[in-house]
């Protein structure tokens, strides 16, 4: 045996002996830490069962959300919801949520914009809900758009949450002040036209230098979306039999032409300098330029209203119906609105099943209604009048039953997003809005090819 | 599909020791000692986190994403082949090119304007002052913070109402401009935001700067050459290799532009101004679910990258100067 050769022996029995030595230890430390580990976890188990909640939602909506939690927990001793907001983002990124369920950490109950649930089930990322529900027909409890968004191929993965309408809010102050009678605008009067807006609006702008430093109405911001224009002149965005997107409906044309307009006259470029910043994902509700009192007409919906006393007690404003194209016509709007989700891989679905039972159920969808001023989707909740006040009613009553929904496709957050690349273009004047619909037509048609 | 990520990481553990095993027979075919053997064990040992880091986190993610891209993939679904299919739709993709002129603008005007801030930075730093520590501290330090807090300062400074800039710039006189808003300016305010980083790359030129043999410059002086003659006959020659180097770590970060523009513009800006390839590529894979696409545009950037660096080193055999001792 060569001097090596035993000293590798030597040290291999060394290092086998110290090894055993180590593992002997680690092993106890291992028994001794599964035994209270375990206990640990069981008593846990026992006491409170940890559902994981996710949203993207900022106050001041958020504050009621918590406050929902809170009252859950209280409730229901044996589950433990954690809110986590996550940072706001475009509507139509999911990022996070992507990523986490995909790496096997997602939450088990999620907040998502319905109109994208359609996409999100599509692509995998939800849970089918059907089996959960036992039968229960959503379209017969809620209102039958919000159930309708909750769908896709014959399953329910969404349980809808809040909904909202969109109607024109106006500082009666500031009209007063441009020699505008606020009564004109009166909702008992009926919607004014979309040509005595731009009236009305441009008699109020000011500018200071080559910047605006007050405007009568912006079309694009807070509400002012693509969907809800083209709404509004009639028009359609999804052909059902024939399984097209519409965005090239000459209606829609009709109504992304009057934006084109309306920004040619007022300065695309000026106009944009004045709004920017406060057009950004996550803006806080004071940096809004109505609520400072430099904007005097906006589109935006029922949750408003509770901004209001909160940010500018002491603004007298309106709320009225969205303009119409010509006199006489019917004001048309649309509604939107959120959706709890239960995302694939959810580790507790039982436990998030109840939690989301209760925060889009009666106990959640009347807190949130009554302190957010957004509207419920049950409906009998939306018949309870005591939830909603005056200003509120009007939005109940008089917009949700005739309001329109975008069409729930599970290429819904492309449509979105492609809509809003047109519709920048043509409200900063880069593309004339004929030619814009075709490309947003092309590029969501090709995708949705696949589920026709 | 969901097994995946556990896959992986049994996969990794195992690839080092099997990576040993490999260097091993490597080892006796060459004539190792077994103490060199050892020690050679010892040593990818001590370097595995490295290695699992690169197969994990580097090759294994770039061989999948390039058998996804050859499938339509949601993330989460299985993937389904679709053969050249996603490559085909680039060419027709119009934000594709969009985006591809935008990163490809921005790089142009970034880099080299980059190479000359990062010069004139050293020199400031390389001046004989006793206070240059100091100087040195205070430019190297915007590249110390991170690009989004920078980036949300640059906001602010740039906003076109009560933006610092703004009101400095209108106080001169000049036409208001909104930086971040206007498509015409929104590439050019991106470019003077990089400079913010210049620091790093002018630390490295500094580097260079001081490995240039003081006895050049005397001689030159003796010869009666000025600082200007002496800066271009001297310090530019000798620093090309540094440029150089700048220039190509700088294509590829360039290339990848996309934290400073998700958050001044997440949509892509007014014109699409601010939609930049990886931004395009983020949206196509978190937005539509586009896996599949998005890692077929993820390898059509690194070809060009790729051959964009070529190109520049080919063109580099003209002007860099190796000194050759």
């Amino acid at each position: 045996m060569t001097h090596d050769r035993f000293d590798d022996l030597l040290r291999a029995r060394i290092n086998r002996r110290a090894a055993l030595r180590g593992a002997a230890g680690l092993g106890v430390g291992a028994a001794a830490l599964g035994g209270t580990g375990l206990r640990r976890l069981t008593s846990a188990r026992q006491e409170k069962t940890p559902v994981t909640f996710w949203t993207t939602h900022v106050d001041p909506d958020l504050t009621v959300l918590k406050a929902i939690v809170a009252s859950f927990n209280a409730e229901n001793p044996d589950i433990e919801v954690t809110l986590t907001q996550l940072p706001p983002a475009e509507v139509t990124d999911v990022a996070k949520l992507m990523t986490a369920v995909r790496g096997g950490t997602g939450p088990d109950v999620y907040m998502l914009d319905r109109f994208i649930v359609a996409q999100r089930a599509a692509d995998g990322l939800l849970t089918d809900l059907t089996d959960y529900l036992q039968g229960a027909d959503l379209a017969e409890t809620h209102v039958p758009f919000a159930a309708a968004e909750a769908q896709f191929d014959g399953g329910t993965y969404a349980l809808p949450f809040d909904t909202d309408v969109r109607a024109l809010y106006y500082n009666k102050g500031m009209l007063q002040e441009g020699g505008i009678d606020p009564a004109e605008l009166d909702p008992a009067n009926g919607p004014i036209t979309y040509a005595r807006l731009k009236e009305i609006a441009f008699a109020l702008n000011k500018t200071e230098g080559d910047a605006y430093t007050q405007m009568g109405f912006v079309p694009y911001y807070n509400q002012g979306w693509h969907y809800g224009y083209g709404f509004s002149f009639g028009g359609d965005f999804f052909d059902e039999e024939a399984c097209q997107v519409t965005p090239d409906d000459p209606k829609v044309v009709q109504a992304f032409q009057w934006v084109y307009d309306y920004a040619a006259e007022a300065d695309p470029q000026k106009m944009q300098n004045f709004i920017q910043a406060a057009m950004k994902p996550g803006t806080p509700p004071q940096e809004s330029p109505f609520i400072q009192g430099r904007l005097a007409m906006m589109l935006t919906g029922d949750w408003q209203i509770a901004q209001q006393p909160k940010y500018a007690p002491d603004m007298d404003y309106g709320i009225t119906y969205i303009p119409v194209p010509e006199e006489g016509m019917e004001s048309e709007t649309w509604a939107g609105g959120w959706s709890m989700v239960m995302p694939e891989g959810a580790k507790e679905p039982e436990a998030a099943w109840t939690f989301m039972q209760y925060i889009a159920g009666e106990p959640g969808q009347r807190v949130y209604a009554k302190d957010t001023a957004h509207l419920p989707t049950i409906l009998t909740l939306l018949e309870d009048k005591t939830l909603f006040d005056e200003r509120h009613r009007f939005f109940s009553d008089e917009l949700i039953p005739t309001a329109n929904n975008r069409p729930p496709l599970p290429v819904g957050a492309l449509y979105w997003d492609q809509l809003t690349d047109a519709w920048q273009k043509v409200y900063r004047n880069e593309e004339e809005p004929a030619e814009a619909l075709a490309a947003v037509k092309e590029t969501v048609q090709a995708q949705m090819d696949q589920f026709c | 599909m969901t097994h995946a990520k556990g896959d992986t990481i049994v996969a990794a553990v195992a690839v080092p020791s099997d990576q040993t095993h490999v260097e091993f027979h490597v080892a006796r075919r060459f004539g190792m000692t077994r103490k060199e053997r050892r020690s050679l064990g010892i040593g990818l040992l001590f370097i595995s986190p490295w290695l699992i880091g690169f197969f994990v986190f580097l090759l294994y993610p770039l061989l999948y994403t390039l058998r996804i891209s050859f499938t339509r993939y949601s993330g989460l679904r299985d993937p389904v082949w679709i053969g050249w299919g996603n490559y085909e739709r680039m060419f027709q993709d119009e934000m594709f090119w969009k985006s591809l002129y935008n990163t490809l603008y921005y790089t142009c005007l970034a880099v080299p304007i980059g190479v000359v801030v990062a010069m004139v930075l050293a020199l400031a730093m390389n001046q004989p002052v006793r206070e240059v520590g100091l100087y040195r501290a205070l430019l190297y330090l915007p590249s110390v913070l991170p690009v989004f807090a920078v980036t949300f300062i640059y906001i602010a400074l740039l906003d076109p109402n009560k933006g610092l800039v703004t009101r400095v710039w209108g106080s001169l006189g000049l036409p208001h401009i909104n930086w971040l808003g206007d498509p015409q300016y929104m590439k050019i305010a991106l470019v003077a935001l990089a400079q913010l980083g210049a620091g790093q790359a002018a630390l490295i030129f500094l580097a260079g700067l001081k490995g240039i043999p003081i006895t050049l410059y005397e001689a030159a002086m003796l010869d009666g050459a000025g600082t200007w003659r002496k800066f271009w006959n001297i310090t530019v020659p000798l620093m090309t290799p540094v440029i150089l180097y700048d220039l190509i770590l700088g294509l590829s970060v360039g290339l990848q532009v996309f934290t400073q523009a998700y958050i001044i513009a997440p949509d892509g800006g007014p014109g699409n101004a601010l939609s930049f390839y990886v931004l395009h590529l983020y949206d196509n894979a978190f937005r539509y679910s586009q896996m599949g696409y998005a890692s077929a545009m993820a390898w059509v950037l690194f070809i060009i990258t790729v051959v964009l660096a070529l190109v520049v080193f080919r063109w580099s055999r003209r002007w860099v100067h190796y000194e050759t001792s």
